[in-house]
């Protein structure tokens, strides 16, 4: 059987616009969670690189790999930048740009009666 | 363990907080001359390569002249344990750039006493760098000697980037003005626009990327011309650190100086020892940052085969992008007390151990 997950109200949606994010503690974690448009997600707030405060970093875009020498701008607004060292994760999984198999972790967020929820 | 944190950066807000410390015209200069942005901007020349996010990390941004003190304290100095901070100053390294001797002088002047009116007496933790505008060295002693018996002065600085290789002849008047002080000389990674043009052999890379891993090569010169021009010998107790310029190359520069040495000894007869053995015993460079290669036993073979127990010493370059997390080093066993402190309490001579804190 899985793990029993639980769930922590983070706010009420009106307190998180589009584009807003918070850093909460949640017992002895703290979790950055971002609402970009309508979707929300949470990630803890450790960097794999070096344990530093990760969602406290510039949330945007990025250039994406290219053979010439261009720069094809990628606004996907979900590229999260370490606040710290600069290395870049994909919000929505986790995932570290440059190499996928060092993740950030993530946790499912959502509304739910009116509030943004994690579930841990 | 005692941590000495031998690079970190204390800012000003605006500039603008060096003019108490400006005399004369150079009130005038700061005022109403050119400069590197809008008021409040420090008069230097910046480097060509802009970093694509700021060279500072991205959750510091002090917004007040007091929070760039309350927040280093509360984000570093009380975070990492911090026993002894070594203040180097952000802009005021960029002194070296200018063109004007005199006007980079009296910044330098005014950066000093910055350091020691402004900020040195708000924390029993605070060590000050004396910073120095080298493209004129007898002005730079005599900076050095107007303030360099401060009790809590710690080092000479100067930026890597400069005019010529800093063994040269035309640079010893600082070495012996360091002497007659008692103070060790640093060069710092920085000062790389304006005037010092030879930042890069083989020419200017075009990002910043490439910059910054290249930066280590004015450092390669630096060491290699202090060795080779006898100023070892010349000033006997002057100490040389090396700040921010990477550590890996050092043994392979060494290896290589070393055995040029012995087969043209008679071109440089002043140099009388291995370059490497004088190394070993003046020359101590910061860890900050780090190499970290897959293989850690590979950067390991490479820190012992320059001594690193006894020639490194810990930095963490806050509040920088690339600073080092103390958590995340790892040095070979047993080194860890001589690098994060007891190398730098060696080589800092005028620097105080705390009394031991209350359990």
């Amino acid at each position: 059987m899985a793990k029993k997950e639980t769930k922590h109200v983070v706010c009420a949606v009106a307190e998180l616009p589009p584009g807003a994010r918070k850093i909460v503690q949640v017992g002895k974690r703290s979790i950055g969670v971002f609402r970009v448009g309508d979707s929300f997600y949470a990630m803890l707030n450790i960097c794999p690189h070096q344990g530093a405060n990760i969602c406290a970093g510039p949330l945007g875009g990025t250039n994406r790999p290219v053979s010439g020498y261009q720069y094809e701008w990628e606004d996907a607004g979900t590229v999260l930048r370490c606040a710290r060292h600069g290395w870049e994760f994909d919000l929505t999984t986790g995932a570290n740009l440059d190499d996928p198999s060092i993740r950030a972790k993530t946790y499912p967020a959502f509304v739910e009666d009116g509030n943004v929820v994690v579930s841990l | 363990m005692l941590i000495v944190d031998c690079d970190c950066h204390n800012e000003w807000h605006s500039a603008d907080e060096l003019l108490p410390y400006l005399e004369g015209w150079w009130v005038d200069c700061y005022q109403r001359g050119e400069h590197t942005g809008p008021p409040g901007a420090f008069p230097h020349a910046h480097r060509a390569w802009f970093h694509p996010e700021d060279f500072r990390r991205f959750d510091f941004k002090p917004q007040s002249k007091e929070e760039h003190y309350t927040k280093m304290r509360e984000m570093h100095l009380d975070a990492n344990n911090i026993d002894i901070a070594i203040l180097t100053g952000e802009e005021g390294l960029e002194v070296s750039t200018l063109a004007n001797p005199h006007y980079a002088a009296a910044l330098a002047r005014a950066n000093n006493d910055w350091m020691v009116n402004d900020w040195l007496p708000l924390d029993d933790r605070f060590y000050g760098s004396l910073i120095i505008a080298p493209q004129d060295p007898a002005l730079a002693a005599e900076e050095i000697r107007r303030i360099g018996e401060h009790p809590r002065m710690a080092q000479v600085l100067a930026s890597h980037g400069s005019i010529m290789p800093y063994g040269d002849p035309f640079y010893h008047p600082i070495y012996q003005a360091c002497e007659d002080v008692g103070l060790p000389f640093a060069m710092h990674l920085g000062g790389n626009g304006g005037i010092n043009t030879m930042n890069f052999a083989g020419g200017n890379p075009r990002y910043y990327t490439e910059a910054h891993a290249l930066l280590i090569q004015p450092a390669q010169t630096h060491l290699v011309s202090l060795l080779i021009n006898g100023v070892f010998d010349k000033f006997p107790n002057l100490k040389v650190g090396v700040i921010e310029c990477g550590v890996a190359w050092v043994p392979s520069v060494l290896w290589r100086l070393d055995a040029e040495w012995k087969a043209l000894r008679k071109e440089v007869p002043w140099v009388k020892r291995l370059p490497s053995e004088t190394f070993r015993e003046r020359v101590r460079f910061t860890t900050q940052p780090l190499e970290t290669p897959p293989n850690r036993d590979h950067l390991f073979a490479t820190l012992e085969a320059m001594h690193g127990q006894e020639t490194l010493m810990f930095a963490s370059d806050f509040p920088h992008w690339d600073q080092d997390e103390i958590a995340a080093l790892k040095f070979p066993d047993g080194w860890a007390e001589d690098v994060f402190g007891g190398n730098a309490l060696k080589f800092y001579s005028r620097v105080k151990q705390p009394a031991q804190r209350a359990a």
